[in-house]
């Protein structure tokens, strides 16, 4: 194998926090080579320099054998670096090929552009990637997945021998993934270096040979993914084992607080029933986009079933319930639902943390009441959580992504709810306001509250959870204890119902 | 370090809404310049003139608090003026001239929140739409020619003052001082702070979106029926051009007072003292004897400053 690239003891500091400290890293030619680590560790800034986009402070870049340095991104592109950040870069007044030939687009020997060509190449560009879609289509139409795809098929047209991804697959759903897969299999066959940075152990194991773990900006290790599991690939990001991540399940379940019954998610469905008793937690698992999420926003109004009836604390009423008031509707009842994208939908970035933690308890009463200011109550939710902040009239956007989350959940805690629908608990959150956030869920269910949560996580519903209902073609097919499940099993249970 | 205080220092002077600055600026202007004519019968007069504005204002910072704007308030105000000083009501008294403005105030608001809040069309062109309507339909009523008379009653009680201050003056701070306490004190001023910050996260929060949308529209009108009594009470004859330029003042002033689409830093008092700073602009002008055309100039480069402003707040964020 040779060497393509190679980062010695790289070094960057930003204003006076050091980012990377002494970091070295070797890319192998057919090889794919994961990056992992805590949010914060590095990662992204490690491939920034490799990719132009930061210069760094210390260290050596050398390609092929030669010592290199990027001024710019153009520098790292014409070295044969390509990268697709996570951020989406497309323009979305262009269309696709115009995005793709962005800056370099042929033209003709008139000197206008060649749009015929341009289009072609982008159709076998896309094509390669398994995509039909039309070249001349504006980005803006595109869903997120077929964008993500489009910024892979702009990195991978490009003439390089390494590849950058970073995080890929954070839009992709379980059949877009293998697709991807299979390119960054067909590029490893053709003797090209690939860096994959995903939060994902599954798609880790499925495509890499190597990792590289960061943590606080330094080097923990190289090893080769075969001699690794799961459960040792996060003992080397965190410095502990997975298990200690989890608190104990709850002992026993109460009485029912939420039930649904015959809820037709589609036409096609078939009806399902659930239960969900005081002091459970329970998760809806299975592969990505199954319905899992509908079922949840159905019962809030925020996805319309064909028909069902849900049961709160014994009171039955029909879904669909409406969209502009299910979310509210659902709150008088005690049933709190925490939506998966915490800074659109979730909080108030530009408002104070006392704000978004009252903000429940505000939403249960009429305009006219006068507003009290739970002063007290906010005060002993932020310590329950320990949320770091400098007090309770911070704005919420100042805080890290794990203490958002806090917030987010806190607001629930304050209003005193019996269940809490949970989509993603802990997305972009890093390992240690993890742990804290699976103990707050437990305490939470443990004090007499039911947790119905999905994630795409399954090892996270697996640890954290009581039982495990698995979600297919939008109903369920099976019900497992948690502690009797595994990765496999679930996927045993979705794949032959 | 120093940049790093000097840039926290500038970020804490920004946060102040310009109108304060303003209003000081143009009190040192006057006190250099003119100091006789710091004194309160000839600044009474003058803030007087701008009440109507004032408290168009106020339920125009509510509406933007909510990223909503309301520029019907020039053909409510114009239509109310029309319906009473062109004596279509005889005889009427004036409690019921009192509840007709509301009612029309409220009508218009309710129509624009229904609109803005549950049809999601764009506030912008609702609310001017309605507001060309409404002009419109006075100027056929009144075939172009100026309508007549205000009942002396209206212009009575606006020349009283209780001691050295004007009523009206006194009663748009007293509106301004109601609407400050709403807006502290009750759970409508937090759902109005959830939805300016972020409509879908106070949809999941639980708050009732388009019903407060729907309520700031109402109120943004009953306030413009309320500044339509106290503009038409300030001229002794009716117009139809009277107060056709006050809604885009009052979003100037709106601005000015730190209450941009969403964000209400400024709160109530923030606009109050945009309002007071046109009022002193019109002292200063008068008393450098600029005309009229000069105070065009002036308010279009106040409109123009609040926009600037409101640029380089955005860019911040």
């Amino acid at each position: 194998m040779t060497i393509l690239v190679e980062m010695s003891n790289i070094a960057k500091s930003f204003g006076g926090t050091a980012a990377l400290k002494g970091v070295s890293l070797a890319l192998a030619g057919g090889s794919v080579h994961a990056l992992m680590g805590e949010n914060g560790a590095g990662k992204s800034t490690l491939m920034k320099i490799l990719a132009g986009v930061h210069q760094p402070d210390g260290g050596t870049i050398s390609r092929d054998g030669r010592a290199v340095s990027f001024g710019n991104p153009a520098d790292a592109l014409d070295a044969g670096i390509s990268t697709v950040f996570q951020e989406l870069s497309l323009l979305p007044n262009l269309s696709i090929a115009e995005n793709m030939f962005l800056g370099r687009e042929p033209t003709t020997r008139l000197g206008r552009v060649d749009y015929a060509r341009m289009n072609e190449e982008a159709r076998r560009a896309l094509a390669e990637l398994g995509l039909s879609l039309d070249p001349g289509t504006l980005v803006s139409e595109l869903s997120i997945a077929e964008r993500q795809f489009v910024e892979i098929a702009h990195g991978i047209k490009a003439d390089a021998s390494v590849f950058i991804l970073d995080e890929p697959t954070a839009a992709l759903n379980a059949a877009d993934v293998e697709i991807l897969n299979r390119h960054i299999r067909r590029l490893k066959g053709e003797g090209k270096a690939v860096v994959y940075i995903s939060h994902r152990m599954d798609e880790i194991f499925a495509i890499c040979d190597t990792v590289t773990v960061l943590k606080d900006g330094a080097l923990v290790g190289t090893r080769p993914l075969s001699e690794m599991t799961p459960a040792t690939l996060i003992a080397m990001m965190v410095g502990r084992e997975l298990a200690a991540l989890f608190p104990p399940r709850g002992a026993e379940a109460g009485e029912e607080v939420l039930a649904l019954s015959g809820l037709r998610v589609t036409e096609r469905s078939k009806p399902l029933s659930l239960s969900l008793r005081r002091g459970e937690i329970v998760a809806l698992a299975g592969l990505e986009g199954q319905g899992q999420q509908k079922i949840l926003r159905a019962l809030v109004g925020q996805y319309a079933p064909v028909a069902g009836q849900a049961t709160v604390k014994g009171k039955p009423f029909a879904l669909p319930a409406s969209a502009a008031s299910g979310v509210r509707a659902m709150q008088a009842r005690g049933v709190g639902f925490v939506p998966e994208d915490r800074k659109e939908d979730g909080l108030f970035l530009g408002l104070s943390i006392a704000h978004n933690i009252s903000a429940a308890l505000y939403s249960m009463r009429s305009e006219l009441s006068i507003a009290g200011s739970y002063q007290r109550l906010i005060a002993d939710v932020m310590q329950r959580l320990q949320v770091k902040a400098a007090g309770p009239g911070a704005p919420a956007g100042t805080l890290s992504g794990g203490n958002q989350q806090k917030v987010l959940l806190g607001r629930y805690l304050a209003a005193e709810m019996d269940v809490l629908l949970i989509e993603e608990p802990t997305r972009g959150v890093d390992i240690g306001a993890k742990a804290e956030i699976y103990r707050l869920l437990r305490e939470f269910a443990d004090r007499g509250g039911a947790i119905l949560v999905l994630s795409r996580e399954t090892v996270e519903l697996i640890g954290l959870c009581d039982r495990i209902l698995v979600v297919h073609g939008d109903t369920i097919v099976a019900e497992m204890p948690a502690a009797a499940a595994t990765e496999h099993n679930i996927l045993d249970a979705a794949l032959s119902a | 370090m120093a940049v790093a205080l000097d840039n926290s220092t500038v970020r804490r002077l920004l946060r102040i809404p310009p109108a304060y600055y303003v209003f000081v600026l143009l009190l040192l202007v006057l006190w250099i310049a003119r100091p006789h004519m710091l004194n309160l019968n000839v600044l009474g007069i003058f803030v007087r003139q701008v009440a109507p504005l004032g408290i168009l204002v106020i339920g125009q910072l509510l509406v933007m608090r909510v990223k909503s704007i309301d520029l019907s308030g020039g053909g409510v105000i114009l239509l109310i003026n029309y319906c009473i000083s062109s004596g279509t009501f005889p005889g009427a008294s004036m409690g019921f001239f009192v509840v007709l403005a509301l009612a029309i105030g409220i009508g218009v608001g309710l129509f624009n929140g229904l609109m803005v809040g549950k049809r999601r069309v764009s506030a912008v062109i609702v609310t001017l739409a309605v507001s060309i309507i409404l002009v419109g339909f006075v100027q056929y009523l009144s075939s172009g020619k100026p309508p007549g008379d205000v009942p002396s009653m209206f212009t009575d009680i606006y020349n009283t003052k209780l001691g050295p201050l004007p009523t009206p003056v006194l009663f748009w701070v007293a509106l301004s001082f109601a609407m400050w306490l709403f807006l502290s004190r009750t759970v409508f001023g937090r759902f109005v702070a959830s939805v300016g910050e972020n409509a879908q996260a106070a949809h999941f929060s639980g708050v009732p979106v388009e019903r407060t949308v729907v309520l700031a529209h109402v109120l943004a009108g009953l306030f413009a029926g309320i500044a339509a009594l106290v503009q038409t009470a300030s001229i002794a004859v009716g117009s139809v051009r009277v107060g056709l330029d006050l809604p885009i003042l009052a979003v100037a002033a709106t601005i000015l007072g730190g209450v941009v689409f969403g964000r209400g830093e400024g709160g109530v008092w923030g606009p109050f003292f945009g309002v007071l700073s046109f009022a002193l602009l019109f002292v200063v002008m008068t008393a450098f004897g600029i005309g009229e055309s000069g105070k065009l100039v002036a308010q279009g480069l106040i409109i123009l400053l609040a926009a600037i402003f409101y640029g380089l707040r955005s860019q911040r964020h």
